[in-house]
């Protein structure tokens, strides 16, 4: 049974259900099938539109998912016939190259077959059935049993593998507001490894390569959770090993990544240098026209960070090891068990920077204002106060409150974003933390 | 026994016999209406839809100095995010400069919860909630996983207000329990009117002031509750209030945005305002009935003819019916000169509409004073609100609209495009989208930022829809570059052949 939790302020993730439509729906040609109630579909989409810099429906998301919408009636006597119906006319009317049904919290908890409905369309068209009733979890958990149900049932079985082909996941579609540009990136940078990376999602990836994964000589998960138990269903299934690894943003994670990536799949080190090297040197390119400002306008900054499991301290490492700022604070906002928390100890403690700041497990935006308090002493009218100034807070838009009241300046970059528009910006790579310097300092100077 | 003294209101099926399946032409609705076969109506193809809890999150996220609890799994109360910005307008209007935006909990119903009930955590929930942000309200609304694993809110709610500062509004939105997301307004008029409108204790003071009691007879005697369950901007409040002012009438503006210790002012007024019967049918007759407060609900103030017919039947609960006729003489003369210069660009244009029910119709009368064609309306529900609308809707036109009753399914719309070839497109977000793809413009149906009611809406619509008709570069390009989800076996086919009541045989 689940453990026990508690109740959430402003929760940052969809529900279980609402992940796997984000999944399905950034899949291309793929279409969702919702067994659910009538408005999960709507409650999806609404809550997408307003968190996700404003991703919209796409190929068959947003309102033109079918869905079997199952009243009293099917809660009652069950869905299924709803459910096949509902598959039945789908094939005839959406014109998709991959069915997927998920289920909502009603059907789930009625504990409808829907394998057997799959059973019975599986020769008719592509399609796996994936149960993710919202109370099973929250979006991240949604995208892991997306990823679970294709590695089991959609990817193919192969007889050999291509030692210089990768599997790239763990970056979220609408939960990692970046996520397109961010998989371009990493993709970009681990093809001048000589790999072939497949993103599933993005670069132009189809079916067919998902189909054709199980080629990969190695799954890169770049999360310590999203994704990952997914990974092991996928080397249960396919025999395929795989790596979990953080979210890299900015030269010096992105060095350990490329070096990590790399020795595990045997490649030349000298090659991976090479690679490394010229990134950087690309890096700094650009860097050493902006050095001037960061020095003349001192745009050293405290900082306070506020983001998922990914991000959090993907975001504090670079702002500590490559900019060089002092993050203070850092609130990781995934509903997390204490057995689970000791690995993100471990990580902050570890900046080459020698910054350690401050990290706290919190869920609910009201409640960072406490955690800022007690780690920095209030003005008791001094005159001489070592203020918490100038300061930056990285967060989402829930934050924008919390950076007023501290007087910091603000940036939404993680979930929910409902202030940014977001197409095919990226903040992980090299080139993302480039751009995340602009936003950055775009803030600070935007009143110049 | 009242609707109200029971926990829970009865669905928009029983209570109006509303449907959201129909496809056909208007008097075609209103035959099956009259018999039972139009509540039978399913459809065959499903798509993601809207449930009570939408409408209801969107509404009580607005009540100021208070807390909305969302009961259920983690996703449901998902649409706070985006109903944020709305929010957040409205508390800078009234002059915060932090604005926090919604404030809404969780109760996060996991795999256990569903196995050992609720209740408990949802106590906790009230319980922190009060002692954290020291609101004046906690609403409860509750959604699908309760309503299936029999969470008594009501009882929690009782059990702990004793307890806690706060007052508590349980409000059931169980998604899967009614197809008309209308029954969320029943809903939440049902919590308000249960919990916060009894008068509290008047301050009994030892000498009576003749004068103050007399001054203030005068004031409530012309003071109006004019409603808003958030299809209203602040900037078409403004729009009537001015028309209201003009009457001579005070205006108090409930439930979106109003705080909690305010609901028990709306008894004392004189005239209970609607725009729409559809939202607030429940709650006029119920202040009608309990405290004697008369009630206009029957036009929507969207077009011009509406507004003026719905300044009239104010103005006639006032004797001020002269008035009415200076002011709306004087409007629609300005508003005429002003259209003067836009309307050439609608003539022969046609339209297709899809909005709730009377929202959808009256926008269609606005459209047609305009010059356009409207050839087809999709309300997203329909009962007997609907009626007045769609007769004239009808009337004013040579050819029919078609009436394809939706609460959005694209799949529908995308199908009637093909066959209508309409110039324009007006529906919501989540909706508009699938017009656009297929190349048309498109004008969002509601926004809380702009004007649509009053003679302002009336010429704000048409400067939006004269914009949208100048450049629609944007979305015919958008169609020769994205993939439609349909089968073009599909966008051949009847538009209603997955709908097992209308008809089924017209030309569409
Ligand atoms: S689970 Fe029920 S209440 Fe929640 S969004 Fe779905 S239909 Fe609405």
């Amino acid at each position: 049974m689940a453990p026990i939790s508690s109740f959430i302020e402003r929760p940052r993730a969809f529900c279980a259900l609402g992940g796997a439509v984000m999944t399905v729906t950034a899949l291309p040609g793929a279409v969702p099938i919702l067994h659910s109630a009538l408005g999960c579909g709507g409650s999806i989409y609404y809550n997408q539109y307003g968190s996700t810099g404003y991703l919209g429906a796409g190929f068959c998301g947003g309102m033109s998912v079918p869905s079997s919408n199952v009243g009293e009636q099917e809660i009652v006597f069950g869905g299924v016939d709803r459910l096949d119906e509902q598959v039945r006319n789908t094939l005839k009317i959406v014109d998709g190259d991959l069915y997927v049904i998920v289920t909502g919290c009603t059907t789930d908890m009625i504990g409808d077959d829907i394998q057997s409905v799959v059973r019975d369309y599986a020769d008719q068209a592509p399609i796996i059935g994936v149960e993710t009733g919202g109370f099973r979890g929250d979006g991240y958990k949604g995208y892991d049993l997306v990823l679970q149900g294709l590695f089991r049932h959609y990817v193919e079985r192969q007889d050999a593998t291509d030692p210089l082909s990768i599997n790239l996941w763990g970056i979220v579609p609408g939960q990692d507001v970046f996520w397109r540009g961010n998989l371009h990136n990493l993709k970009l940078s681990l093809e001048k490894l000589g790999l072939r990376v497949n993103t599933f999602f993005t670069d132009g990836a189809t079916l067919d390569d998902l189909r054709q994964a199980g080629r990969a000589a190695l799954n890169v998960v770049v999360s310590p959770r999203y994704g990952v138990t997914a990974a092991g269903v996928f080397e249960e299934v396919h025999g395929t090993p795989y790596l979990t690894t953080a979210l890299p943003i900015g030269p010096s994670a992105m060095a350990r990544f490329l070096r990590e990536v790399s020795a595990r799949l045997g490649l030349d080190a000298a090659r991976v240098d090479a690679v490394v090297a010229a990134e950087e040197r690309d890096y700094y390119f650009f860097i050493d026209r902006l050095a001037d400002t960061y020095n003349d306008l001192d745009l050293q900054r405290y900082a306070v960070v506020v983001g998922d499991a990914n991000y959090a301290t993907a975001l504090t490492r670079f702002l500590a090891n490559d900019l060089g700022w002092l993050p203070s604070l850092t609130v990781i906002t995934d509903d997390l068990y204490e057995d689970e928390q000791a690995h993100y100890h471990e990580e902050l403690a570890a900046l080459t920077s020698g910054v350690t700041p401050r990290l706290v497990f919190e869920t609910d935006a009201s409640e960072i204002n406490r955690h800022f308090a007690k780690m920095w002493p209030r003005n008791r009218g001094q005159k001489f106060y070592h203020a918490f100034s100038p300061a930056f807070v990285v967060g989402s838009h829930l934050e924008r409150e919390f950076a007023k009241n501290i007087g910091a300046a603000h940036l939404s970059v993680t979930y929910p974003i409902g202030n940014r528009v977001v197409i095919d910006r990226a903040y992980a790579g090299y080139h993302g933390a480039l751009t995340l310097i602009e936003d950055l300092f775009g803030v600070i100077v935007a009143e110049r | 026994m009242s609707y109200i003294e029971a926990k829970v209101p009865p669905k928009r099926e029983q209570r109006l016999g509303a449907c959201n399946v129909y496809g056909g032409d208007g008097c075609g609705l209103k035959k099956s209406f009259g018999g039972c076969c139009l509540q039978q109506a399913k459809r065959g193809f499903g798509q993601g839809s809207i449930c009570q809890l939408l409408p209801g999150t969107a509404i009580v996220n607005t009540i100021s100095d208070a807390v909305v609890i969302v009961h259920g799994a983690i996703g449901c109360g998902g649409p706070g995010h985006t109903q944020n910005a709305g929010v957040r307008g409205t508390q800078m209007a009234r002059g915060s400069t932090n604005p926090r935006g919604t404030l809404w909990l969780s109760t996060n119903l996991n795999e256990r919860d569903v196995i050992t009930g609720g209740e408990e955590k949802l106590e906790e929930a009230i319980r922190q909630a009060d002692r954290r942000y020291r609101p004046s309200a906690i609403i409860v609304i509750s959604s699908c996983v309760p309503g299936i694993i029999g969470d008594d809110i009501d009882a929690v709610t009782s059990r702990l207000q004793p307890e806690v500062a706060a007052r508590l509004l349980p409000i059931h939105c169980e998604g899967f329990k009614t197809k008309i997301m209308a029954t969320a307004y029943d809903a939440i008029y049902h919590s308000v009117a249960r919990n916060l409108l009894d008068p509290e204790a008047e301050t009994v003071s030892v000498i009576v002031d003749d004068i103050e009691v007399a001054r203030e007879r005068i004031r409530r005697s012309k003071l109006v509750n004019l409603l808003n369950v958030s299809s209203m901007g602040s900037v078409d409040e403004k729009e009537l209030t001015r028309l209201l002012n003009g009457l001579g009438l005070e205006v108090q503006i409930f439930p979106c945005a109003a705080h909690p210790d305010d609901f028990r002012k709306v008894t004392e007024a004189a005239l209970s305002i609607s725009t729409c019967p559809t939202h607030d049918d429940y709650f006029v007759k119920h202040l009608q009935q309990q405290y004697g407060v008369p009630f206009v609900q029957r036009f929507m103030p969207i077009g011009i003819e509406n507004t003026n017919q719905w300044l009239r039947a104010v103005a006639a609960c006032f004797n001020l019916e002269s008035i009415a006729e200076e002011i709306i003489a004087r409007e629609t003369a300005e508003l005429r000169d002003a259209l003067a210069s836009l309307t050439p660009a609608f003539v022969g244009k046609k339209a297709m509409i899809s909005a709730g029910e009377v929202r959808a119709l009256s926008l269609g009368n606005l459209l047609q004073e305009l010059g356009m064609e409207i050839v087809a309306v999709r309300p997203y529900h329909w009962d007997e609100f609907g009626e007045t609308a769609l007769d004239q809707l009808v009337a004013n036109q040579v050819r029919e609209p078609i009436i394809n009753v939706a609460t959005v399914h694209p799949y529908e719309s995308v199908n009637l495009i093909g066959k209508t070839t309409p110039d324009i497109y007006f529906g919501h977000p989540s909706d508009s989208v699938w017009a656009a793809k297929t190349g048309i413009p498109t004008i969002p149906v509601y926004h809380g930022g702009y004007t649509y009611v009053g003679y302002a809406g009336a010429f704000e619509i048409a400067r939006r829809a004269w914009r949208q008709l100048a450049n629609p570069t944007f979305n015919h390009r958008l169609k020769q570059h994205v993939r439609q989800p349909y089968q073009a076996q599909w966008l051949a086919e009847h538009a209603f052949h997955y709908i097992t009541e209308g008809d089924a045989d017209g030309p569409y």
